[in-house]
């Protein structure tokens, strides 16, 4: 089997695929890329069993096959190689690569692609279209609030929550929470699941600038197709806690500041905050909301004092700077407005100026104060 | 060795004891135990007629009791002398900021740059002295030198009300003469075994190679190498965090009955709650330590919610330890009882809040 392509474009698209690839992975073929030609057509593929992806792309061909390239291997050589045609020459028999670029020939040993993990297929599925532009959005505010602790899987994903004509996306750590809603969704359907941190980091980066999103799912699998790609990854098997009801309905203290005059201040005051809380006080009154932050081990210590609309009673309210700056960082309104109750309940944090089609809500838990 | 340094290790004398004679006419002149009488109890602290007697502090005070028949027991008062220990510390801050606590009655201080620009060590002891004296009506004994380590044996030396320098040419042959058994961090169990190695004195220890002693010993084995040699880096950190409170035992005949094994853990405790109360810093996780008579070594601990503050609890808690694990426990050679996640550790950090799932 011989076939041609780009440097570059091939380089591209393994770079979005190999994102699957897992760094340890239990079986040594999973290192590698599965390329599947049939008429012309490049199929690459990636897996660590839970997330797949495959993309296709048009080059020459002389004949139809498969193989199992080393990924690493391939991906440096494509990095070091100027754009330009290259040629693969692979061996049906033995399965040995050859590569040709102007410069020379690379040779390294393949593998039978028989041996490659299948990878699932959508079967019985519920499907829904989402502009793909929707989706990256959608991705972008939620994935970082997701959890680590792999004690309470469930909280390690995205919980997509499908109910007709609208999708509400929802992240959570326990600390701070994410409530993602975007209403400009064509769907017939009603259903929840939660789909795994890699997955959608790997669909963010592989996401078209424009165009749609086929998103299917069943009980075991989410399918995400856009373009020549196709995204599988298996669903976290876990029950999502019961979110709304830790979002407090009546805060009664509102405080409206400018984000990135608030966002900038937190930045230079976390430094000063003592590196494993990263706690800093809000201290707001009528007009002015105080920040400051206090290292007892180093005697490290500021104060910043901003401009604000605030109505409430007065409030020191302690927070890890840490959530608040990402927080702030996925908003886009100029002004966001935070609705407190008392110094250890959860705040709310929301845009002043909400975007057409969609809505976000967040939530952050105080930390409480010794003395 | 580095003499650079100024360094003044203060301590009080007999503290919980000579303030409960301070504030109570009756008690002065006596000998006096702070601490609980009860079978659990243990002698926080004893007046220096009570340690004539041999009294000691973490001694049960059942012991104490035999030996000195007329020993009067005082109940700890923590908020006295904690407001005592709060007094004595604004007075070193007036000299120097460099004052690391070692516990409600012991700080070292580094005055080598201070705050009335005062050459003489030996000359802001003294005044340091006579300012506890005139504002406590307690007394304090200190000692003086350059590095930690001197400091601290220093004070022991003329103790009570005296103080002892160490100066960087007296400092060597000091340590030569010194009795091992002297040398801060070298308890009977250590001073027994370098005994065994001819080693009685500091002039003895100095014979040994750094290899040797650390082939030994272990890694403190190094320690021992350098502070014979007056060698003692360590600076004064006005921000020391103690990480945990503890005190192990080892045992001439293993213990081989539960019984005997849970006496021994509610005196264990009883020390270790003690160092406690004498630091003002409580934890919320306690653990046992056994090592078998084929020096295998388990440990078990338990967290609580709290810190624990009561005796009984910690003595419960550590008997409820001992007795989950029977089936791992045949002789034991050692038991130690220690307490961590202090709350002085976490002392001006706040709590994360989750949201209740």
């Amino acid at each position: 089997m011989k076939f041609s392509v780009s440097s570059s474009e091939l380089l591209k698209y393994l770079q979005v695929v190999g994102g699957a690839i897992a760094s340890n992975p239990v079986l040594p073929i999973m290192e590698d890329f599965l390329f599947t030609i049939s008429d012309n057509q490049l199929t690459i593929a990636a897996t660590d069993l839970e997330t797949s992806i495959t993309t296709s792309i048009e080059v020459m061909a002389d004949s139809d096959g498969m193989v199992a390239i080393p990924a690493k291997i391939l991906l440096e050589t494509l990095k070091a190689l100027p754009e330009q045609p290259i040629t693969f020459n692979i061996n049906d028999e033995n399965f040995g690569i050859e590569i040709t670029s102007a410069f020379g020939k690379y040779r390294l040993a393949g593998e039978n692609g028989q041996d490659f993990p299948r990878i699932p297929e959508p079967d019985t599925v519920d499907t829904v279209t989402v502009a793909a532009s929707t989706i990256g959005q959608g991705i972008t505010k939620t994935l970082f609030a997701t959890s680590n602790d792999e004690l309470r899987p469930a909280m390690t994903g995205v919980y997509f929550q499908i109910d007709f004509g609208k999708i509400i996306m929802v992240a959570t750590d326990a600390h701070k929470l994410v409530k993602y809603t975007f209403s400009d969704v064509s769907s017939e359907v009603s259903t929840s699941f939660i789909v795994p941190k890699k997955a959608l980091n790997l669909l963010k980066n592989a996401l078209p600038g424009g165009g749609e999103v086929k998103m299917s799912f069943n009980k075991s699998n989410a399918f995400f197709s856009f373009e020549n790609t196709n995204l599988v990854c298996r669903l976290i098997d876990s029950r999502y806690p019961d979110y709304n009801a830790v979002i407090p309905v009546d805060n009664p203290n509102i405080l409206s500041v400018s984000r990135t005059d608030f966002q900038n201040s937190l930045k230079r005051i976390a430094i000063y905050a003592n590196k494993t809380t990263n706690q800093v006080i809000l201290n707001i009154n009528d007009g002015s909301l105080t920040i400051s932050a206090q290292d007892l081990d180093f005697s490290n210590e500021a104060t910043e004092q901003l401009a604000c609309t605030y109505d409430g009673d007065q409030l020191d309210i302690g927070f890890n700077a840490k959530f608040l700056i990402e927080m702030l960082g996925v908003l886009e309104s100029d002004e966001v407005k935070m609705e407190l109750a008392t110094a250890s309940r959860a705040g709310i944090l929301l845009p002043v100026d909400e975007v057409d089609g969609e809505e976000i809500l967040m939530l952050v838990m105080p930390v409480m104060l010794s003395n | 060795m580095y003499t650079g340094r100024k360094i003044i290790h203060i301590d009080m004398d007999a503290f919980y004891a000579s303030v409960e004679q301070r504030d109570d006419p009756r008690l002065q002149g006596r000998p006096v135990a702070v601490g609980g009488s009860g079978n659990r109890g243990v002698v926080a602290s004893a007046s220096y007629e009570a340690r004539r007697y041999g009294v000691r502090s973490a001694m049960p005070s059942l012991t104490a009791q035999r030996m000195c028949p007329d020993l009067i027991f005082v109940k700890s008062r923590f908020d006295v002398y904690r407001e005592v220990s709060g007094q004595i510390r604004d007075i070193f801050h007036r000299f120097t900021d460099l004052v690391e606590p070692l516990s409600l009655d012991e700080a070292y201080l580094d005055v080598t740059d201070n705050k009335i620009d005062m050459p003489s060590a030996t000359i802001i002891a003294e005044k340091i002295r006579s300012l506890i004296l005139e504002e406590t009506a307690l007394t304090a004994s200190a000692g003086v030198s350059f590095n930690k380590f001197l400091a601290k044996i220093a004070s022991d030396i003329n103790k009570p009300n005296g103080i002892k320098v160490i100066t960087p040419g007296e400092a060597l042959p000091f340590l030569e003469k010194l009795p091992i058994g002297k040398f801060h961090g070298i308890g009977k169990v250590t001073a027994r075994k370098m005994n065994d190695m001819s080693i009685f004195t500091g002039a003895d220890l100095k014979k040994w190679t750094e290899i040797d002693l650390v082939r030994r010993f272990g890694k403190v084995g190094r320690h021992y190498f350098r502070i014979v040699r007056a060698d003692d880096y360590r600076e004064v950190n006005p921000n020391r965090i103690r990480k945990s409170i503890g005190a192990e035992r080892t045992y001439k005949e293993d213990l081989t009955e539960i019984t005997a094994m849970k006496e021994k853990l509610t005196y264990l405790a009883g020390v270790v709650h003690a160092y406690m109360a004498k630091a003002d810093n409580y934890g919320r996780t306690v653990t046992i330590k056994i090592k078998s008579s084929d020096f295998k070594i388990i440990t078990r601990s338990r967290s609580f919610q709290q810190e624990v503050r009561q005796l009984d609890d910690l003595v419960q808690i550590t008997h409820d330890l001992l007795e989950n694990n029977q089936e791992e426990i045949d002789r034991v050679r050692l038991l130690g009882v220690s307490i961590s996640n202090l709350m002085r550790e976490h002392d001006g950090l706040g709590i994360q809040l989750e949201f209740d799932f």
